[in-house]
């Protein structure tokens, strides 16, 4: 049981408070509600080039890491298509310097331009480390657009191609910040050993001032996924590989945990079914995983695994077909549920520790709709039943539900 | 600005301390919240002491796919039914077998983990099935250019045959035999050269538990270590490695160094810092941070039990590979001929100090401290010393430490990529 209060300041801002004096070290999380889902379809990958910006000096503050590093600290961020999220841990003594930091950056950014040229060049570097240089790097890229065809979704967050990242101006980083870097739009949770009230004192001190923004309203069109879709790359990659992306229903949906566990029915652990049946029995994969995107809005269900040199594609995308039926047909047995339900108690204990994780953690739950979803999920793991696991798979596991990539290797490199 | 406070005090929990009944050593920090635990067997044998190529690794991971009682699928059943995780940590120096899991479950688990540890019996099919996914997977690894420089960088400064050099490769998995592995375990895996580290919150039952399925059998093995007694000395190269289909150079310079008890490590471990070791050091303010010439560049002291190396890695498009190696050899240039001011020795103090709390906080994270300094036979002060030399340390040694081992003459330099993307 993680217990937390929470309050929300007159500009909007929520905060939440997470006393845990096993520590002598904070974590302040910062959440802002916007990802590249929110970026235009002209000029994607800006939320993440912004995370990188908001490190780049703020009104008045030149340089964010320095104090952070000299006060003992280190901090962090990542950008998904749903969330951009902040994080500093320091040792509590220190705490204030994060309020500094964080509410400076919130009040308003430097914009300078050199910052901005830097940062462009550091994340199409970083673009072709991830994307270009690794192999089946672009998946994301295939899958993303494959899936989605309206929902901003459909390009991922790193961004489509390098050429909408060089071309972000010093204006179009203003118009991002005012609209989306605002109290109202953001989350702030701090975990470790410190007290509400002297949290409610800092937030006043150093977040009040700060004016409320006007946040435009989402109006995302939803895809009703109708028909299947296939996609062969030729890659020099080492060894061929298939991905099979089902569509799903969002965050909040009733059946979101029967989908986790289908998950994991395939795919947690070595007596996984998918390991088992393909791996070590069939002798068909090198490596094959099953998990979801679980992202805010309708996301994706994918199975990705690599063949072995002999295997054909055909035979291999069979094989996977095989065990996704077993599932739409044959009820699972007690006994594997009870194996689910216990491999996630042991889950959600070993995540309780680390501030930086409940700090995380409870940003992200509050986002999605209520910070105690932290507390109450292993009761909505449990209430899974084998009936729901079945009728999930036969909604799911259709080809009119289907995207496969495919990647083929393209010659015999010797190495 | 609000004032920033020096951390003072970091203390390092001591670990309780048991002997079992046949002399096997448990070290436990027991300060958890949640009643669950790690429990970590850690065999003092390695790369450093096998027969033949990678025998070490193979046994290790084949442990757990077959006992005199149960199959590889029934053994992993069994660990899963009971929400557990068995992690296998292969390194030059040791093996290690790693156990997560609630506590209520270590009565049936433990038994379960004795069998695999002291009775696996490596089936021939399962032996076929690793090596086959244990090449593709190494396939995958060797098109990477950062992966390429790594291991010639390691191959370069200790020589291709010494257990810290050799690298593998997929035909060297055709050379493994279900006898080599038989052999390594029966030879290597012993109660004589076994710890065990356990993290978390447990009871003394659960001691009593452990020591009935560890604390009775005794097996005494004899470790000889291949390491070579004498210095390795090679004269540095400059190697460019050209490869296809790639949009980044990837680079590594550096140089072999030493173990942890050498009277150089805790300067060594400052200068790295100040270098690339963390967001603030002289490469990632430069390189990334003014020039964007890389996503990501850093510096790495990495110490075995019995040597070590310090090297900075970083990946580029190809046209900025001389710059960027250019303005990495500038950044060392500084640092030999001026010490560092007192504003950036505050700094990477604090910064390290800080570091050092969050590595020491909760007893999952103390536990990996406590085995880093057993396993190398140190005594757990060595944390206390890092910390007093972070606190004191004069900015004189450090510089000279810089012209002692940082010299373009004395160190290797690997680049690999160069063609690029049709």
């Amino acid at each position: 049981m993680i217990e937390f209060s929470r309050f929300i300041l007159e500009n909007g801002l929520k905060v939440l408070v997470q006393e845990d004096f096993s520590t002598p070290v904070v974590a302040i999380n910062v959440l802002y509600d916007v990802g590249s889902k929110d970026e235009s379809p002209e000029l994607t990958g800006l939320a993440h080039l912004f995370e990188h910006l908001m490190f780049g000096g703020s009104k008045n503050i030149k340089d964010f890491d320095t104090p952070i590093q000299q006060a003992g600290g280190e901090c962090n961020a990542f950008t998904n298509s749903d969330i951009t999220n902040f994080y500093i841990t320091l040792p509590v003594e220190n705490i204030e310097i994060a309020f500094w930091l964080e509410s400076d950056r919130m009040k308003s950014l430097s914009f300078s331009k050199k910052s901005l040229k830097t940062q462009q060049k550091v994340v199409i570097e970083e673009f072709k480390e991830t994307t270009l240089n690794e192999p089946y790097g672009d998946m994301w890229h295939h899958l993303s657009e494959m899936s989605y065809k309206t929902h901003p979704y459909r390009w991922p967050t790193i961004g489509l191609e390098i050429d909408h990242i060089s071309k972000v101006t010093v204006e179009d980083i203003k118009n991002f910040f005012y609209h989306h870097y605002c109290p109202n739009n953001a989350i702030l949770v701090v975990s470790g050993p410190v007290k509400e009230l002297q949290i409610k004192e800092l937030c006043e001190k150093w977040f009040s001032d700060i004016p409320m923004g006007e946040i435009p309203k989402r109006a995302f069109l939803f895809d009703k996924k109708e028909k299947e879709e296939r996609k062969e790359i030729k890659a020099p990659v080492p060894s061929n590989a298939i991905y099979m992306a089902f569509n799903m229903p969002e965050r909040l949906h009733p059946d979101y945990y029967t989908y986790d566990l289908i998950s994991d029915i395939l795919s947690n652990g070595r007596s996984a079914r998918l390991f088992q049946k393909l791996v070590k029995e069939n002798h068909l994969f090198s490596y094959i995983d099953a998990y979801l995107y679980g992202s805010i809005d309708p996301g994706i269900f994918i199975i990705e695994g690599r063949l072995l040199d002999e295997v054909s594609l055909e035979e291999a995308e069979r094989a996977i077909w095989e065990e996704l039926e077993k599932l739409k047909t044959t009820p699972i047995e007690e006994n594997e549920l009870q194996k689910l339900q216990n491999q996630v108690e042991s889950t959600l204990i070993f995540s309780e520790t680390g501030v930086q994780n409940k700090a995380t953690n409870l940003a992200y739950f509050e986002l999605v709709g209520d910070a105690n979803l932290i507390n109450t999920e292993a009761k909505l793991y449990q209430e899974v039943t084998i009936e729901n696991i079945q009728k999930v798979a036969n909604q799911t596991f259709r080809k009119e539900n289907l995207s496969v990539l495919t990647y083929l290797k393209n010659s015999d490199k010797k190495i | 600005m609000p004032p920033i406070k020096e951390i003072t005090h970091i203390s390092l929990d001591q670990p309780l301390t048991y002997v079992l009944d046949n002399g096997i050593k448990i070290y436990l920090i027991n300060t958890g919240q949640h009643e669950a635990c790690k429990i970590e067997f850690h065999f003092a044998t390695g790369r450093t002491d096998e027969h033949k190529r990678l025998v070490a690794k193979s046994t290790l991971r084949l442990i757990k796919d077959g006992t005199r009682q149960y199959n590889s699928s029934q053994l992993a059943e069994k660990i899963d039914f009971y929400g557990a995780a068995l992690n296998l940590n292969a390194q030059l120096d040791a093996s290690s077998i790693v156990l997560t899991a609630l506590n209520k479950h270590l009565e049936n688990l433990i038994p379960i983990l004795a069998e695999i540890i002291w009775d696996p019996i490596f089936p021939q099919s399962e032996l076929e099935v690793y090596k086959k996914n244990n090449q593709e997977r190494l396939k995958l690894e060797l098109i990477k250019n950062d992966v390429i420089a790594y291991r010639k960088f390691t191959e370069l400064i200790f020589g291709e045959n010494h257990p810290y050099g050799y690298n593998s490769f997929p035909e060297t998995y055709d050379q493994i035999f279900r006898e080599d592995i038989l052999k390594h375990h029966l030879e290597r895996f012993g109660t004589s050269n076994c710890t065990i580290f356990i993290s978390g919150k447990i009871a003394d039952s659960e001691i009593k538990l452990i020591n009935k399925y560890f604390g009775q059998n005794k097996k005494i093995v004899k470790l000889q270590s291949l390491i070579y007694n004498g210095e390795i000395n090679f004269s540095p190269q400059k190697l460019n490695i050209i490869t296809e289909d790639t949009v980044q150079t990837s680079i590594k310079l550096g140089i072999k160094c030493f173990n942890r008890s050498h009277s150089d490590y805790y300067g060594m471990f400052v200068l790295n810092t100040i270098i690339g070791g963390y967001f603030g050091s002289r490469l990632m303010l430069n390189i990334r941070e003014d020039k964007g010439y890389t996503y990501n560049i850093y510096s790495s002291l990495d110490t075995m039990k019995y040597d070590g190396y310090f090297y900075i890695s970083t990946d580029t498009s190809h046209d900025l590979v001389e710059k960027t190696k250019a303005e990495i050899y500038k950044e060392i240039k500084k640092l030999q001929e001026k010490p560092i001011d007192a504003e950036e020795q505050s700094m990477v103090k604090n910064y390290l100090l800080g570091n050092f709390l969050t590595m020491i906080d909760g007893p999952y994270n103390t536990i990996d401290v406590v085995k880093t300094f057993i396993s190398e036979d140190l005594e757990i002060s060595h944390f206390n010393q890092l910390i007093e030399y972070i606190k004191t340390f004069n900015v004189a040694d450090i510089q000279a430490l810089a012209n002692k081992y940082l010299n373009k003459s004395q160190l290797w330099e690997i680049t690999v990529g160069g063609k690029n993307k049709k």
